[in-house]
């Protein structure tokens, strides 16, 4: 049991056992003592749901890092490979497994593939001429990954990048088989509502996988009254501003090094931008941290902020800051650059116009008046900029999107409501003064700040609505430019 | 009931036997059935009769008929035997039909008479013929023992998975065995043969012979052996009419018998009930049929015609041109209810039922009787376990009647046994019907159990009562109504009278959206019978793209796999498809499909950019995507190249890219590169050192720092590094060399773009204070309390705020008062604060 994530609304160490459950009986396959390969990636989320104790109860002797060549010598009966299905992983074990099979006693291999087995990859060990060595290929669904009471995720760092540069898909599937395995354990969600074009393909998908499903009618009463799932480029603003909550700001300074003041200056520059100020021209504080070469994801940030702030930026501007940039920084950054632009962070303004005052109006993001001690708006997260992504839960659960349709026009992709019939007897009737519960899925990260937001609404007194989140990925404005830098070298 | 025990017949002290009709067979049979080769399959299954089979005196008019029935007469097939001529007929467990031919190739046909496969049981036994066959089961599945015309053994234990062994020699052995059966022990298949007065076992590694324990002397041969239904106990029939009977294992005896028939029975079989302490068997000759078992007495029938019998796992029945009879030990439950003048509670309880529907006050007499013995509970179920046992449904009702007044008086009987029994004799009842003819008792329902039933009733294609039996049942959907349409609808795409479209909508129509139901599994089956057009027609209404895509893939229709695999979202299905096309298409073609499909291609290319680099620009080059050609070359300027006139031509092609992509900034940008990148090559080759890759800035900070600075202005010209960025440059650069002579110098060659405060903060950093000062004081007004702070001269930075009359600059004053040092200062700027409040 893990305390923690049972004190909130919806009980999620079900969750976490029903993947601990899956995760024992899978080793319990593979009789006698075992040895785990590791895809270095997976140690991080397989420690949030099964610590070491939990393997070595079933026979885990030894644990190895998934290398090229020779494995470890490890006296044991099974080599497991935990591996996500990667083309490149599996060329890997393949010489792992043909190097191995030259000396010493014969052993037994297995693969669990994270979170789902694939067709491509075992071909691909079927090339190689291993796939007959394994004795169990399976899968691990692990999905999303219980963080805390009211918190999950799935912990993919390129998710992002994936779904809006490369349009790979891959992490919004595995997305909807998350929200598939969260109905089964909690319930048909009713309502689905969504915004952006991710939002609406996990929809889709998960419409889709329901009809394939019909077999196993879900007879367990639905713990949410609905689902918000929101593309993380539907509010690209949020996540580059600067976090002001606690979390937030150690998540912010964790591991960089600035002055106080120039955290300082920093805060109100961003501040400046989000309330509209002076966000046409380029801007002289962002100049001298690219003159005097301060770390470039601040300044990619800033720019980036900037641009988002002022609904692209005129192409002058835009070309002074790439040029500043590729000459203090290096011309290979041309490829980041053009990643950002991609991604819709940093472009420049078409037709020459600005919707962000009119958003920003409409949604009322910035708030003159805080109140950090005792808040009353999400406001206070960001020390007066509401989080649009949260603003926009807001408005969903009081009045309803209806509202707002003209700035859900202006803001990128599809806005939608999907219902997901029940039976009658599943039909919650709400007692009155009983909150609703919404899953709220952020494809594509979510920051800290954004979640004490929606903490914020869930225990507020008239709120009616408790949140339980999910995403992709918790992130920081930091660790999303950084996902997507390319660096040739 | 004085009569219900008329056909119950005693065996010794402890056992009856009673004999009851299960069909009257008018299945007009042309033939007599010992001119037949017969099987009738265990499980009340299914009769085989092949007429006229081969005899030696060949005449060539008249082929073999192969028949099959069901066990109550209906002709289920007949079909004109064609094939070469057969020795032995048998049934496998899933009720297929095994035809052993002489030359050792079995045969295997449907119920139906529906041919299946062949397979053949091996060279040997093609060289020397078949001399005689047996089909038997294990828990393995069915097999077949054939003794050759060598008067060798060769078996196969399971023909689902054909392996055949060749079974050891039987040393001096001229002539055929005069019986011989298989056993199984310890799951594995053997042989019992009888050589004259001598028994061989035969087991896969050697022959030994083996001695009956306790068998009466002057035997001279074996006539017939019989090994029990679950293979325990074995059976011999010997040459002086006598009868061994003990357990297969030859290792103990059970009983004997004399019967003082020497002529060799046609048939022997065990008849026994499973956890039963009797053991008998049943012997049959031409006219004559006996049950011997541990008594001094046998129970005798006569056979008015010709019989066959058939060992069931619970007694034996036996077949004749005219009936269908089953003969067993009476289960116990029965003999207490139905004895005469039992006293047994069952057999209280249905008196007492029987009063009380006649309104007689014995009812009471009885119940009570029962009460006071506390055995009522045992009387319902005495009452509920014979009435499964009873053939008639009058006899089962009035037990169950019997059991649920005997209910009533019972506070707590749990009511399932009561229910389960209506529910399985219900259906019971319903396959025993002639019109289906599954004669199965309660004990072989259950030990058959209901899965196996439904398949056995999707066999006889009788899908309406499969599926009432689901729906009565309850069963859930997917084990249930789902698997038997799922084989209706199998079923019927071999119908192939009947159109595509037609097929596919009644299929549609029928099965909807039933959970469980596999479209995929059907359409496997329509393209098995060559329908590939019905297969894709049923492959639409599939809703797991994981089983319609690999399909669609087996029957060519990559194309239409690629679309679906898209629809699902799933990328790794997509990629298989992917990867499927690639290798089935020409190169054009691949790349024409994949323009049409956007979210394949992307998939696509990102597999190229992994794997196959040079695809990824011909896919670029094909969409004339300039500007990912452009970052194409960008890359590949890094990556392989060494020498800089490669690197600098592979900038020149992703200058050229970006041009046609109208991207003016990335070109120059790429030009500027590319320059840079020729003069950073002649640096080094000059000064040394290493430059190549450095930005721009950090090419003209290191010649600074190299004390190049005419080249660093140079530089900076060229590129026209804006002049602030110069000016921090510069700065930096010489503050890290604390070269504070030429910083000086630096910061009066003209008025600073930056202003002086950058100045004062850099020598700081260096803890230089002395250096720091001079620029302090030319920090302009609006800095200048900051840059005084920077350098610790608080009492001049309190006179400039002062003068400034600016309160957040005497602030930050008073914060940087500490300690007695600067109290005088910190008084001075709170009186010059007061004084700013009194105006």
């Amino acid at each position: 049991m893990a305390a923690h994530l049972s004190y909130g609304r919806v009980n999620l160490n079900v969750l976490r056992e029903a993947v601990r459950r899956e995760l024992r009986e899978f080793l319990d396959k593979c009789a006698g003592s075992k040895a785990i390969v590791w895809d270095e990636y997976l140690t991080g989320p397989f420690g949030l749901i099964a610590q070491y104790s939990l393997l070595k109860e079933h026979e885990v002797e030894k644990m190895f890092t998934l290398k090229g060549s020779r494995l470890p010598t490890a006296d044991v009966k099974n080599i497991i490979f935990f591996v996500r299905p990667r083309l490149e992983l599996m060329d890997i074990i393949a010489e792992n497994v043909l190097s191995e099979d030259r000396r010493g006693p014969a052993r037994d291999f297995h693969i669990l593939f994270v979170p789902r087995r694939s067709l491509l990859c075992e071909q691909r060990l079927k090339d190689l001429g291993v796939l007959g060595s394994f004795i169990h290929r399976e899968e691990y669904s692990l999905d999303l990954i219980p963080f805390d009471g009211d918190l999950l995720s799935m912990e993919s760092e390129g998710a992002f990048k994936e779904c809006y540069l490369e349009s790979d898909q891959t992490s919004l599937y595995h997305a909807a088989k998350g929200l598939m395995t969260l109905q089964a354990l909690y319930g048909t969600i009713p309502q689905i509502f969504g915004k952006g074009e991710c939002a609406r393909q996990v929809a889709n998908m998960m419409i889709r996988m329901k009809r394939e499903f019909t077999g196993s009618q879900n007879s367990i009463f639905p713990v949410f009254d609905n689902l918000l799932l929101l593309d993380r480029n539907v509010d690209l603003l949020t996540p580059l501003a600067t976090q002001l909550t606690y979390e937030g700001l150690i998540d912010e300074i964790y591991g960089i090094q600035n002055t106080s003041e120039d955290f300082f200056d920093k805060l109100t520059v961003e501040q400046e931008f989000m309330s509209g100020i002076d966000t046409d021209k380029v801007n002289s504080y962002i100049e001298d941290c690219i003159a005097q070469k301060h770390p470039l994801i601040k300044v990619l940030r800033l720019v980036c902020l900037q641009s988002v702030c002022n609904s692209g930026l005129k192409q002058k501007v835009l070309d002074y800051y790439k040029r500043e940039i590729l000459q203090t920084y290096g011309y290979e950054h041309i490829l980041t650059l053009y990643n950002l632009e991609k991604a819709g962070l940093l472009k420049p303004q078409m037709g020459g116009r600005n919707n962000y005052p009119t958003i920003r109006k409409t949604l009322r993001l910035w708030m003159d008046d805080v109140n950090e001690q005792n808040p009353t708006d999400i406001s206070y997260v960001y020390s007066g900029y509401a989080p649009l992504s949260v603003r926009l839960a807001q408005l969903l659960s009081r009045p309803g999107w209806r509202s707002i349709e003209e700035v859900l026009r202006i803001l990128p992709g599809p806005h939608f409501e999907e219902r997901q019939p029940l039976p009658t007897g599943l039909q919650k009737k709400r007692q009155p003064g009983e909150n609703r519960v919404t899953l709220i899925f952020f494809l594509g990260g979510v920051t800290f700040a954004e979640i004490a937001a929606l903490r914020f609404l869930s225990q507020l007194e008239d709120g009616g609505t408790e949140y339980v989140i999910a995403t992709t990925k918790l992130m920081n404005g930091a660790s999303w430019i950084e996902s997507l830098m390319e660096k040739p070298f | 009931m004085d009569c219900y025990t008329a056909n119950w017949n005693p065996l010794g002290d402890s056992a009856f036997y009673r004999k009851y009709e299960l069909y009257s067979m008018d299945w007009d049979l042309k033939e007599e059935l010992r001119d037949c080769l017969v099987a009738a399959a265990p499980y009340g299954g299914p009769i085989a009769l092949l007429r006229n089979p081969w005899r030696k005196e060949k005449v060539a008019s008249i082929r073999p008929v192969l028949e099959i029935y069901s066990a109550s007469g209906l002709p289920l097939a007949s079909l004109l035997w064609k094939s070469g001529p057969v020795v032995s007929l048998g049934w496998s467990a899933e009720e297929e039909l095994l035809c052993v031919q002489e030359d050792g190739v079995v045969l295997v046909y449907g119920l139906h008479g529906d041919f299946r496969r062949h397979f053949s049981m091996g060279n040997e036994v093609l060289q020397n013929r078949v001399l005689d066959a047996r089909i038997f089961h294990t828990e393995f599945g069915s097999g077949v023992a054939i003794l050759t015309g060598a008067h060798r053994f060769t078996l196969s234990a399971n023909v689902g998975d054909l392996k055949l062994r060749r079974m050891p020699e039987v040393p001096g052995l001229q002539s055929a065995p005069s019986c011989w059966t298989t056993l199984c022990q310890d799951r594995v298949a053997h042989i019992l043969l009888a050589v004259g007065p001598d028994l061989y076992l035969l087991d896969h590694a050697a022959c030994s012979a083996v001695t009956p324990p306790g068998l009466a002397p002057g035997v001279s041969s074996f006539l017939q052996m019989a090994v029990s239904f679950t293979y325990r106990h074995l059976a011999l029939f010997t040459d002086t009419g006598y009868i061994w009977m003990g357990t297969a294992s030859l290792k103990e005896k059970l009983c004997e018998f004399n019967c003082n028939i020497r002529a060799p029975p046609k048939q022997m079989v065990w008849c026994s009930r499973p956890r039963s302490k009797e053991r008998a068997v049943v012997v049959a000759w031409e006219r004559r049929l006996m049950v011997v078992g541990d008594a001094p007495e046998s129970i005798q029938f006569v056979l008015d015609e010709d019989s066959y019998l058939v060992p069931e796992l619970d007694g034996v029945r036996i077949f004749s041109c005219s009936t269908h009879e089953f003969l067993h030990e009476v289960p116990v439950a029965s003999e207490e209810i139905f004895k005469i003048a039992s006293m047994a509670p069952g057999a209280l309880l249905l008196e007492a039922q029987k009063e009380y529907e006649k309104e007689s006050q014995k009812a009471d007499e009885y119940l009570r009787e029962i009460q006071e013995l506390g055995q009522l509970t045992q009387a319902v179920q005495q009452c509920i376990e014979a009435a499964g046992h009873e053939h008639r449904p009058d006899m089962q009702k009035s037990l169950l009647r019997a059991a649920s007044f005997g209910k009533c008086f019972l506070d707590r009987f749990p009511p399932d046994s009561f229910v389960r029994m209506c529910q399985d004799l219900r259906v019971l009842n319903a396959i025993r019907d002639y019109h289906i003819g599954i004669p199965l008792t309660y004990s072989q329902y259950k030990q058959l159990t209901i899965q196996v039933l439904l398949d056995r009733l999707v066999l006889r294609r009788l899908y309406p009562l499969a599926i009432q039996i689901c729906e009565y049942l309850r069963l859930p959907e997917v084990q249930g109504v789902s698997r038997i349409l799922a084989h209706w609808a199998c079923y019927k795409v071999q119908q192939k009278d009947v159109s595509d479209e037609d097929v596919a909508r009644a299929i549609n129509q029928k099965l909807g959206d039933t959970p469980g139901v596999s479209y995929s599994d059907i359409a496997a089956r329509a393209y098995g019978c060559g329908r590939t057009e019905l297969a894709i027609k049923l492959l639409e209404y599939e809703p797991r793209s994981g089983e319609q895509v690999p399909l669609l893939l087996k029957m060519k229709r990559s194309k239409l796999a690629l679309s679906k695999a898209i629809e699902s979202g799933d990328t790794d299905l997509v990629f298989t498809v992917l990867l499927h096309l690639k290798n089935e298409l020409n190169r054009g073609d691949f790349f024409m499909t994949l323009r049409n499909q956007p979210m394949a291609l992307s998939l696509y290319r990102q597999f190229c950019k992994h794997q196959e680099l040079e695809t990824l620009k011909d896919l670029y080059n094909q969409d004339d995507n300039h500007q990912e050609l452009g970052s194409f070359h960008i890359r590949a300027s890094y990556a392989a190249e060494e020498r800089i006139e490669g690197r600098v031509a592979a900038l020149q092609m992703a200058a050229d890219a970006f041009y046609k992509a109208k991207n003016e900034f990335a070109a120059k940008a790429t030009e500027d590169q590319m320059r840079l990148l020729r003069l950073q090559r002649r640096l080094e080759d000059e000064l040394g050192g290493h430059f190549v890759d450095l930005s721009l800035h950090d090419t003209v900070t290191t010649l600074v720092l190299g004390g190049h600075s005419k080249r660093a202005e140079q530089l900076a010209r060229d590129f026209r590094i804006p002049d602030k960025r110069l000016w921090w440059l510069k700065l930096t650069a010489l503050a890290d060399l604390e070269d504070w002579e030429e910083l000086e110098k630096f910061s009066k060659s003209k008025k600073s773009p930056i202003g002086y405060l950058p100045f004062v903060e850099i020598c700081m950093k260096q803890h230089n204070k002395y250096e720091a000062k001079k620029y302090a004081s030319r920090v302009g007004p609006e800095q200048k309390v900051k840059a005084l702070l920077l350098v610790g001269d608080v009492a001049q930075a309190a006179d400039v705020a002062i003068e400034h009359r600016n309160e957040a600059e005497l602030t930050l004053v008073l914060s940087h008062c500490t300690g007695t040092a600067d109290a005088a200062t910190a008084d001075k700027i709170q009186r010059a604060r007061a004084q700013a409040q009194k105006k």
